[in-house]
């Protein structure tokens, strides 16, 4: 097989997850598509390296470098926050969730709330509950310990769940039962 | 199992990681414990809600064409040189005219159907050559953002000398050139960089009269066309047509020789 038929046929199915993951890291629908352009670019360049059965995180893991590179050139800002840093400053505003969600707290969506998140937990959250990847695979493709992908789970989960508009669902849906 | 045991795998039981017998003897723990298994159904209410609320992009049918097209324009590569002419003459002898009323209605219609036909095939060419040299990873041969290097390079390698002009201060910032190929007559290349898009710019000694049509799309590419100070100048890039109509054409407008 040649190396192109190769990504036609392993490579382009996972167009979409590569789309998506882009789109929801750039926040931005032009941005997305320069980077999944890119990272096909890149893709078509190593293709003989992929392994069956893999393409998908292999494909995610080009797509996000090529995310991160893009943020370099044109966001640089957006990568340049210390990670720790970030977990302190969520877990202090876990006592004052109004910190985090000021902007429209009432009226904001879940999916606003999705896209506000800090990047590394955005990336975590998009791969594991739209991608529905396993912890390993978000771990190699995020390039962390799979014990930083739980706690990055855990942290996005609990932003979102204390985003206002959640908590009044949760407050009408199960008012009296805990 | 106790809630101490079972709690740190609560989660991780919600996103499938725990299975076997922890699987089991958690399971059975949720059963008995409404604390660990108000932790889990959490993790799968905000699921149901995720899915439900936040929308999964799919995506457009115009990027995917596009990677398409790069892919089956890497792919055609080594033949593109043979196929150029046949496709040519080939437009000519399709449909509905064959061998001898194609012969006469070409008399008639003329220099002006080869003359639109050929610059079809320089814009396609052109988009041709910029795919393969980005996947190839060789968009500069000479990788400068000073014109009074990147021209003598060029110069020294063709037999015209084309007018080299860095337009950072418009936002095309010159990155370099390169030698490559057009109607199999060696042409330069300008690789200038707009925000973060990269701009091929063809440059030959005046061949066509007027550039016609101006402007194409080609494969999710946008390619203008323009002649002036004695060249052919044909942009290729996906920045946006009036955006790089407007730079091909301020190139071929300024003094030639700076
Ligand atoms: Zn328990």
């Amino acid at each position: 097989m040649t190396g192109h038929s190769r990504f036609e046929e392993q490579v382009l199915p996972h167009l979409d997850a590569a789309y998506n993951l882009a789109r929801w890291l750039t926040r931005d629908a032009h941005d997305a598509e320069d980077v999944v352009q890119d990272a096909c670019v890149r893709a078509m360049r190593y293709v003989d390296a992929l392994r069956a059965g893999d393409a998908k995180a292999w494909f995610l893991t080009i797509v996000r470098h090529a995310c991160y590179d893009w943020f370099r050139r044109n966001r640089p800002p957006e990568i340049a926050a210390d990670e720790g840093a970030i977990d302190a400053a969520v877990d202090t505003a876990a006592l004052s969730p109004e910190q985090i969600f000021t902007r429209g707290a009432e009226t904001r969506a879940l999916q606003d709330a999705v896209a506000a998140l800090p990047l590394p937990y955005r990336e975590v959250l998009i791969l594991r509950e739209l991608e529905e990847l396993s912890y390993k695979e978000i771990a190699r493709i995020a390039d962390i310990p799979v014990g930083t992908v739980m706690s990055r789970l855990s942290r996005a989960r609990a932003l979102l769940q204390r985003s206002p508009l959640l908590q009044a669902i949760d407050g009408q849906s199960s008012r009296g039962e805990r | 199992m106790n809630c101490n045991e079972a709690a740190p795998m609560v989660v991780a039981h919600a996103d499938g990681e725990v299975d076997g017998l922890r699987g089991h003897s958690l399971k059975k723990h949720l059963k008995e414990c409404a604390t660990c298994a108000g932790k889990h159904q959490a993790v799968l209410d905000l699921r149901t809600k995720l899915r439900a609320e936040v929308p999964y992009h799919h995506a457009p049918q115009s990027l995917r064409d596009r990677v398409l097209a790069t892919v089956r324009a890497a792919e055609g590569r080594s033949s593109v040189a043979r196929r150029g002419t046949g496709e040519r003459w080939g437009w000519l002898l399709s449909g509905a005219l064959g061998g001898c009323a194609a012969t006469v209605l070409a008399w008639f219609v003329g220099t002006a159907v080869l003359e639109w036909r050929n610059s079809e095939d320089l814009a396609t060419e052109a988009v041709t050559a910029h795919v393969r040299a980005t996947l190839g990873g060789h968009l500069t041969e000479v990788a400068s953002s000073d014109q009074h290097t990147v021209k003598p390079w060029l110069s020294a390698r063709l037999d015209f000398s084309p007018p080299v002009r860095d337009l950072a201060s418009e936002g095309f910032a010159l990155t370099g050139g390169r030698r490559d190929y057009l109607g199999g007559q060696p042409v330069a290349v300008l690789v200038y960089r707009y925000r973060d898009h990269m701009v091929d710019v063809f440059v030959r000694p005046q061949q066509s009269r007027a550039a016609t049509p101006p402007l194409r799309s080609i494969r999710g590419f946008n390619v203008a066309r323009t002649t002036g100070t004695a060249m052919d100048w044909v942009a290729v890039s996906d920045v946006n047509p009036d955006t790089l109509t407007a730079f091909v054409q301020r190139l071929a407008r300024e003094d030639a020789s700076p």
